[in-house]
Order: C-alpha cells, then sequence, then structure tokens
C-alpha cells in the first residue's frame, strides 16, 4: 500500500508541476486571440483552413504566403473536415476556407439563416466530373471524343468503367444504363485504389474508361483525355448528378455540371477590418495554377510553404491585382 | 466490450453438451433453407416499402438543424453549461500541452523514461525511450507531443467518469444491467455518426475531440472496473462486513485494493480505446498525428502511413508501460519488507529529482520545447533526412506494392479478387437476394438452436427494426461482409490457436505479435490494404481479419489448454495417435471456447468493416461516413443504429448457451 500512496504522491507533484507550468506558459498564449483590429494596416493572426485534398494544400498555401510576405500577417493552418469547418468558421475560430465544393445545406444553414459565414466569391478554380481515357487511347480511337464513339467499342476497355470514391457525387451506373453502354460499372474503393487501378493501366498502356475529375495535380502527371457526355441543354435542365436519391436512370442522363468553388470567411473575419480579408476576397487561381501547385506538392513532395513561394514569385502580376 | 475482453484472459470452459452434434446438424440444415429459398425466390422479395419508417433521417435532420439554431442564438442556458464543460476540456488540453513543452524535449523524453523505469522497470522503460526517439526521428515530434496531451486529457476524463460509474455498477448488479446497452451503444456506434452534432454544441478544437474520445473510451473504463469489483470473493467482503466495516470502508479497504489489477487493465483498456480515436479527433481540430493522418491520405499516402507508424508505436509505447506498472507495482506480488518500502521511497525520490534537475539544466542551456527541426535536417542517412529517407522508402514500398508486374502484386491481387468473387460476391448475393422473411426466419431459427429462446427473440427483433429503418439491404451487404471476413479469420485463428496450444514454442514466438496486433488503432489496420489490394470491399475485409484474429487464436489456444488431463490420457491409454485426440478429444472438448471466439471475432469485425466505410467498402460504412462527409446526419445515424442492430443481432445468434460474462457480453 505504501507505493501506492507514493505512485499518489509523485503524480499529484506532477500534476501540481505541470499545472504551475501551465500557468506560466499560457499567459504568452492570450494575446494571440486577437489581432484583427479594425485599424486599416495591421494584419495580425488569420486562421485558414485546409482540406483533405492537394489542391486546398496549393491554394491555402499561396494564401499564405503572401499573407505573410505582403501583408505581415500570422498566418495559421487548421485541417478541419468540410462540414465541422462551418462551424469553426461560425465560431469564430477558422477565418477563411478558400476550396469549399458548393456545400448548399451548409450554405443555407450557416450564411442564410445563421449569418455566421459569408460568401467571399468564386476562387475562380471551376471543379468538373467525367468520364476519362488515357490521351494514347484517344489518339487510337478520336472517335471517343463523345460518348457515341464508345457505343459497340466498349471492349477496347475490356466492357469496364472503372467508378470513382464511392463517397463522391456520382451517377454513371444510371449513365451508362441510360445511354444504352455495355460496360460494367466497377469499384476500386477509395480514391487512392482507384488512382492505383487506372494508373497502373495507363502505365501498361492499356485502355481504361473511368470516372475522373479537375481540378487535380495527377492531371499534371498524367495525360488524359475526356469522353463527352450528352451536354445539358435547355431541355433536359433538370438533369440531376448525384445518383444517390435513386430513381430513373432517365433523370441523370447528361454531363455533370460544373461546381463553382467557392471562398467562404468567417463573419467576424470579414466584419474585422483586417487587410487579409481585402486580399483573400480578390484572390483568383485558375485550375492549372492550382494543379501545378498541388502538384509540386504531392507529386514531387515539394515542401508546401516554398511550392506556395515559388508560385507567387512566378506569378507576380497575378498577385499584384490581390492587393490593390 | 469485445477488445476488452479479447485482452482479458478467456475462461475456460467445462465439458461440453451432449447435444451438441445434433445443434450442428440442425444448424446445417437451416442453412440450406436459406440456400433453397434463394435459389427459388431470388429477387423475388425484397423488405416492403410500406413496412419501413422513412421519416426518421429528416426528423433527425431537423433536430440537428435545432441545435444549429440553439447554439446560434445562444439563449439556451443548457449550452452554459456545456460551454464551462467545453471551456475545461480546452483548458487541460492546452495546459498538458503548455507543460510538455515547457518541460522541454529533454525533459519529456527524460521525464517520461525514468518515471517508467522506476514503476515499470528497465523493458518499459527502454521502449518508452525508443518511441520518443522513434517520434524525433520520424519528425513527427510535435504531433505526438499533441496526441499525448489530448490522450492525457481524454484518459484522465474518462477514468474520472468511467471508475465511478463502473464501482457502482459492480456493486449494483441492476444499474449493470440497465447500463450495458448504453455502453454497447456507445462503442458500436462509429463516431462518425456523432461527430457533427457533437462539433455544433462544443464547436472544433481539442474538446470536441476530447468529447468524442469520451464517448468511445469510457465504457471499457465501466465494464472493466465493474468486473474487477465483482470478481472481489463474497469472503472477503463477508468478512470485512463481519467485522463491522460500513459499505465505504469495504469499497476502499477490502474491495478496491482487492480489485486493484483490473482498475489499472481499465486505465490500460481506456489508454488504448482512447488511442483508436486519434485519427477522427484529427478531423475536428484535434491536431497531432491524427491530423496527418487524415490530411495525407490522399495527397500524401506516405506521410499518413509514417503518422500511422508513430501512433501504432505510441500505442505499444503506452500498451507495455502500463501494464509493466501494472505488474511491478503489484503490493501482492512485492511482499516489501520495512527496509524494501524505505529504499523504494528513496529511488523514487531520486527519480524525481533527476527528472526535476535534467528538466532544468535543459531549460538553463536553452533546449527547444519541441525537438527542433535543425537537428532532423543535421541527422542525415544517405543524404537525406532521416524523415525524407523514410518517406522514401515508405513512397518506393508503395509503388511497388502497386506495379502490377511486382511479385507481391502476382499474389494480393488475386487473393484479392478470389476473396471478392469466390466469396464476398456469392454469399452477399444469399443475403440480399434471398426474400427477406426467409433471412430472418433462418437467422432466428439459428439463434434457437445455438443460443436459446430469448437471444433468438432479441435476434429476431434486432432484424425486423433494421428492415424497418429502410436500409435491409446494405445492412445485408455489410453483414455478408462481417460473415466473410469471420469466416476467414476464424479458420486462421483455429488453425493457429490449435498449433501454439500444442507447441509452447509457437505459442512464446506468436506472443509479441498478437499483443502488437491487438494494440493497434482500427483505423490504422485499413489504410495499408488500400495499396495493397485495391480491390473495392477487400481491403475493409482484410484489415478486419488481422484485427479479429489475435482474439480468437487466444481463445482457442486458452481452450484448447483447458481441456481437462482425464479425458486426454483416456484417450492417449486407448493408444489414440496425437492427432486423434486432438480431433476427437481436445477440440470437440474445447468447442466452447472456440465459439467464443466466433462471437468475439464477428463484433470485433464489425467494428472494422464499418471504418472499411471511409475506404470504399460501400454498405453501412459508407452511409455513416457520408453523414459528415456529405452532411447527410440523419442518414448516418440511421445506419449506426442498424450497425448496432445488427451487431446485436450478430452476437445474439452466435453467443451460444453461456453465461454473458460483464466484460465480454459485447451488445
Amino acid at each position: 500500500m505504501i507505493t501506492h500512496r507514493k505512485l499518489w504522491a509523485v503524480l499529484t507533484a506532477l500534476m501540481l508541476a505541470l499545472a504551475v507550468a501551465a500557468c506560466g506558459e499560457s499567459k504568452d498564449d492570450d494575446d494571440s486571440g486577437g489581432g484583427q483590429s479594425a485599424s486599416g494596416k495591421d494584419c495580425g493572426k488569420v486562421v485558414l483552413n485546409e482540406q483533405a485534398w492537394a489542391g486546398s494544400t496549393a491554394n491555402t498555401y499561396i494564401a499564405k504566403n503572401v499573407l505573410e510576405e505582403k501583408l505581415g500577417c500570422q498566418v495559421e493552418i487548421t485541417k478541419l473536415a468540410e462540414i465541422p469547418v462551418f462551424q469553426a468558421m461560425a465560431d469564430g475560430k477558422t477565418d477563411a476556407v478558400l476550396e469549399d465544393w458548393q456545400h448548399v445545406d451548409q450554405y443555407e444553414q450557416y450564411i442564410d439563416k445563421a449569418g455566421t459565414v459569408v460568401q467571399g466569391g468564386p476562387l475562380g478554380v471551376e471543379g468538373h466530373i467525367g468520364w476519362f481515357i488515357p490521351q494514347f487511347v484517344m489518339d487510337d480511337h478520336p472517335e471517343f471524343k463523345t460518348w457515341e464513339g464508345l457505343k459497340g467499342e466498349e471492349d477496347v476497355f475490356n466492357n469496364e468503367f472503372l467508378g470513382g470514391d464511392p463517397s463522391y457525387v456520382q451517377k454513371d451506373k444510371e449513365l451508362i444504363k441510360a445511354l444504352g453502354l455495355d460496360l460494367k460499372h466497377v469499384t476500386a474503393g477509395a480514391e487512392p485504389a482507384q488512382v492505383a487501378r487506372w494508373s497502373q493501366a495507363y502505365k501498361q498502356k492499356k485502355p481504361v474508361l473511368f470516372y475522373w475529375y479537375t481540378p487535380q495535380y495527377l492531371n499534371q502527371e498524367y495525360d488524359l483525355a475526356e469522353v463527352k457526355l450528352p451536354p445539358r441543354t435547355d431541355a433536359n435542365k433538370d438533369c440531376k448528378d448525384d445518383a444517390k436519391e435513386g430513381g430513373d436512370p432517365e433523370q441523370y442522363k447528361c454531363e455533370y455540371d460544373v461546381t463553382i468553388i467557392n471562398k467562404l470567411f468567417s463573419k467576424k473575419f470579414a466584419d474585422s477590418g483586417s487587410p487579409a480579408y481585402d486580399v483573400l476576397k480578390k484572390m483568383k487561381l485558375t485550375n492549372e495554377d492550382q494543379e501545378q501547385v498541388a502538384k509540386a506538392i504531392a507529386g514531387d513532395k515539394q515542401d508546401p510553404e516554398e511550392a506556395g513561394a515559388d508560385w507567387v514569385k512566378d506569378n507576380q502580376d497575378k498577385v499584384d491585382a490581390w492587393l490593390q | 466490450m469485445a477488445v476488452a475482453s479479447g485482452r482479458l484472459r478467456a475462461p475456460a470452459f467445462a465439458a461440453p453438451t451432449s447435444r451438441f452434434r445434433g445443434r450442428g446438424a440442425q444448424a446445417l440444415g437451416i442453412l440450406a433453407i436459406l440456400v433453397i429459398g434463394y435459389i427459388l425466390f431470388k429477387n423475388e422479395y425484397s423488405w416492403p416499402a410500406s413496412l419501413t419508417w422513412d421519416e426518421l433521417p429528416r426528423k433527425l435532420d431537423d433536430a440537428q438543424d435545432w441545435l444549429l439554431e440553439q447554439r446560434t442564438e445562444g439563449s439556451n442556458p443548457f449550452f452554459a453549461v456545456l460551454d464551462a464543460f467545453r471551456a475545461f476540456c480546452d483548458w487541460l488540453v492546452t495546459a498538458l500541452l503548455n507543460a510538455f513543452e515547457w518541460i522541454t524535449w529533454v525533459g519529456m523524453l527524460a521525464a517520461s523514461t525514468l518515471i517508467v523505469l522506476r514503476f515499470g522497470g528497465w523493458r518499459a522503460a527502454l521502449i518508452t525511450f525508443l518511441a520518443f526517439v522513434s517520434f524525433a526521428l520520424l519528425g513527427l515530434w510535435e504531433e505526438s507531443i499533441q496526441t499525448l496531451a489530448l490522450m492525457t486529457a481524454a484518459v484522465t476524463i474518462s477514468i474520472l467518469i468511467g471508475v465511478p460509474i463502473g464501482i457502482v455498477a459492480g456493486r449494483k448488479e441492476r444499474f449493470y444491467r440497465a447500463l450495458t446497452p448504453a455502453l454497447d451503444a456507445m462503442q458500436i456506434v462509429p463516431a462518425f455518426a456523432y461527430l457533427m452534432p457533437v462539433v455544433i454544441v462544443f464547436s472544433v478544437g481539442p474538446a470536441a475531440a476530447v468529447i468524442c474520445t469520451l464517448i468511445y473510451a469510457i465504457p471499457p473504463a465501466v465494464r472493466i472496473t465493474a468486473l474487477g469489483i465483482r470478481g472481489v470473493t463474497s469472503e472477503s467482503v463477508e468478512a470485512s462486513q463481519a467485522l463491522g466495516a460500513t459499505p465505504t470502508q469495504t469499497l476502499l479497504k477490502v474491495q478496491l485494493p482487492l480489485a486493484r489489477r483490473q482498475l489499472l487493465l481499465a486505465l490500460n483498456q481506456t489508454i488504448m480505446f482512447a488511442l483508436s480515436l486519434v485519427v477522427i479527433a484529427g478531423l475536428i481540430g484535434g491536431r497531432g498525428l491524427g491530423d496527418v493522418v487524415t490530411s495525407g491520405l490522399y495527397s500524401n499516402p506516405a506521410l499518413a502511413l509514417l503518422a500511422g507508424i508513430a501512433i501504432v508505436i505510441m500505442a505499444i509505447a503506452l500498451d507495455r508501460a502500463t501494464a509493466a506498472i501494472a505488474d511491478r507495482t503489484d503490493p501482492a506480488r512485492r511482499q516489501l519488507t520495512d527496509d524494501g518500502r524505505k529504499r523504494a521511497r528513496k529511488i523514487t525520490l531520486a527519480t524525481l529529482g533527476a527528472i526535476a534537475v535534467i528538466v532544468l539544466a535543459a531549460r538553463a542551456l536553452g533546449a527547444d520545447a519541441i525537438y527542433p527541426d535543425e537537428f532532423e535536417t543535421a541527422t542525415t542517412v544517405f543524404d537525406a533526412n532521416i524523415q525524407s529517407t523514410i518517406l522514401g522508402w515508405i513512397n518506393d514500398g508503395l509503388e511497388y506494392i502497386q506495379d502490377p508486374a511486382s511479385f507481391i502484386f502476382g499474389i494480393t491481387d488475386p487473393v484479392g479478387n478470389f476473396i471478392l468473387e469466390k466469396m464476398l460476391q456469392p454469399v452477399q448475393n444469399l443475403l440480399m437476394d434471398t426474400p427477406w422473411f426467409i433471412v430472418i426466419g433462418c437467422s432466428t431459427a439459428l439463434a434457437l438452436v445455438l443460443s436459446g429462446v430469448r437471444p433468438a427473440i432479441t435476434a429476431f427483433l434486432m432484424l425486423v427494426a433494421i428492415g424497418f429503418l429502410g436500409v435491409w439491404e446494405p445492412a445485408m451487404d455489410t453483414a455478408s461482409q462481417v460473415l466473410v471476413a469471420t469466416a476467414i479469420a476464424v479458420v486462421i485463428g483455429i488453425a493457429i490457436g490449435i498449433w501454439a496450444a500444442e507447441s509452447p514454442r509457437v505459442e512464446k514466438a506468436l506472443r509479441p505479435i498478437l499483443d502488437t496486433l491487438q494494440t493497434l488503432p482500427q483505423l490504422v489496420y485499413i489504410i495499408p490494404f488500400i495499396y495493397l489490394m485495391p480491390v473495392s470491399l477487400v481491403p475493409g475485409v482484410v484489415a478486419s481479419v488481422l484485427y479479429a484474429v489475435p482474439v480468437i487464436i487466444r481463445l482457442v489456444t486458452n481452450g484448447i489448454r483447458g481441456v481437462p488431463a482425464a479425458p486426454v490420457e483416456a484417450a492417449e491409454a486407448f493408444g489414440a495417435s496425437r492427432r486423434q485426440v486432438l480431433g476427437k478429444v481436445k477440440v470437440p472438448l474445447a468447442r466452447d471456447s472456440i465459439m467464443l471466439g466466433v462471437n468475439q471475432g464477428l463484433i470485433m469485425v464489425l467494428a472494422v468493416v464499418v471504418i472499411g466505410g471511409l475506404v470504399g467498402s460501400g454498405a453501412l460504412g459508407d452511409s455513416v461516413a457520408r453523414g459528415l462527409q456529405r452532411n447527410e446526419f440523419g442518414e448516418g445515424v440511421v445506419a449506426s443504429l442498424a450497425i448496432l442492430a445488427l451487431g446485436i443481432a450478430l452476437d445474439r445468434v452466435t453467443q451460444g448457451r453461456r453465461k454473458v460474462q460483464p466484460g465480454g457480453g459485447a451488445a
């Protein structure tokens, strides 16, 4: 029992030591929360959220470089999941999300109803989902430019269509049915597995037809071509993209709609008068810009800080436009 | 639940009932009916839409919206209480982190090693030391310390809440029974389902991460504490009452000290459970290693794996350190004399002194709060720092594995395809296409034959509930993955288990491997298999097999070991060969243990298969993951309820005619 008691004594002593140390330390931390004073010049701390894909890392670090180098801000990065970050912005814990893929439900809840998050306008990057094949297959079969060319030649792809990550928006099973193609929809699972599948085929120079999207850094590494799906027209303007709702395949018979990617800001940040807000609001990137930096980070394993700095150095003119 | 009991020694079971052979035949008959039902009525009867209640998801979504509105308005006094708790959690994590950083990286390394050395012996101390060294060399020191602070806070609160509840539950049977369903739910419902409500109420940051972890880590603390309190023999309790001790005195002086080992096991298990939520905590601002895993999974898999390795190292070190401390400080084993006590006290003081001196010296010499980057870049192996060298190796490894021309791919790809085409798909078709009433009927009959009337009723109700929730098909899909994975795990587990029971050398060689496998957080299992076997459902299945196999091996080994000597000797006297003794005597006599292995395996597999939904295994796990990824909160909760119901049904069908033991009665 003696040792038992002693163990407690030790633990208590340690806890006390920890508490003392913590109190001593936390004072230094207190001043960091502010910094968003209403004065025109002082930038202070800005918290950006980096999402779990390379493109988001790219634009976040570009912004970080600009804010730190040109405005003298102190940029902090959170890595929250896409939906929880809305609450983080509402609570003022995260200031900005630079790449939001149209979370319409959240827009309604946080922007329209609660007013704790504000729209920051389009980033300029446009999300686009479609059916892709390696360029070398397109060279051999120019008829694959549109889906009609696939008809009767499905055996080129071994009658297989490689579906996307099951957590992504998709309607390919329905499309195959509605378009009357002789294809079997197969899935490899999560995105890394799907990439492993098609990139292997690519390296072996084998034809492969798969669900893919832009912006994506791998598009800089692999030469891919798109198979055009039936265009969206006034006639089919009710055409849907997310087949999770189920129902008649016919209602999905069109290409995927372009997704405008938005910047979002915490209301607190937008009202703070921080110069960082004006710059982030003007920030614009193209798919090319983003893929290029993302490839440097995810493909060539460059340090994100460096990759962001390199892009800023090479694109002074673009950055200057944000700073005006 | 499963894990907790798996780590306890399995009880040796008495002789089997003679009815078993008959039951086996009946079970086979029931399966035959299922197959006939499939052949005759394939795809003819799917769950009728009129028997579903599909408003639940929308109602749940509305509830979440309401929660958000209440939170935004900020007038509800209830939120003030929750806010105070959040502030406390945030403060605790930050304070711990600040303390860890205040004593500098040198102090952190010295303090943890020396404390473990003093109380846990040199082996555990060495493991602790090496763990910290590896965090430094992997370039993940800061993240590891953040995770450690988060874990310490979560475990402390879990113990503060869980142990008192466990003590009450250990003393009051009825309270324990009332509590069990809640504990089951807390452990089986995947964290993904309640991540968003937690974020709405507690915002993002360390507090939210701690609270999610609490939900998962409190149940083992409660269960094992209750088990420990109940395990104290009634003689001791009666003796103390006879001596006139008050209930409080009996608790403090008799029950708690005698349950000491179980209490420390509770601590150990709480730590392990808490660690398995680290990755998910990363999604809601928990920072640390979990952050690296979640953000790297798609864009930098090598780094995600590296962080996964660091989590594993931390899990092993914490497990060994707490186990060693529990062992070495056991008063029953030490039998200290007065002199010995005095010496022990001196050594403790010397240890504390040494830590204080090292910390102060480190601060005086200006050691950094965290292991400095310059050191990382300074220590080079083959012209690069260690982190990038290892990352390079991992990348090369991943490339090699995925290269269709490689040897490994030549094995993993066909194995993956075989599992998918010859095992998963047929079972999936059987369960999903057979009319639902035949599936429910056969499952209930199977529960009746194997486990008895009450379990059969429960299983029946649970399956009907799944249909009622409108998720019959995905639930059957998940069930098929669980069954296939369990079947594989059971075959491997029984084979290795028998081998280990027969050969002490094999058992000794296996022990560290099994220990390690049981220590790993669930998600860490899955990541490598996404790359190893890029065949849709297979990674989840293979990972869950690995997760469940150690427990099955242990239960089988213990079961065969526990076969009484008399029948074995009798058989040998009749001239039975070793193989005959094994096949005709030992295995039949160990049947109950093997059945327990199947039962525990099923529940463990279910947990991992559900996580597999995150990486594309589809079915219920997918709905749960989407609940967060695409904000389909209601759907996610419904899927979680179905998982819970499925877990209970699977447990009841296979539990056998045994008494449910407190630690092991998962669901």
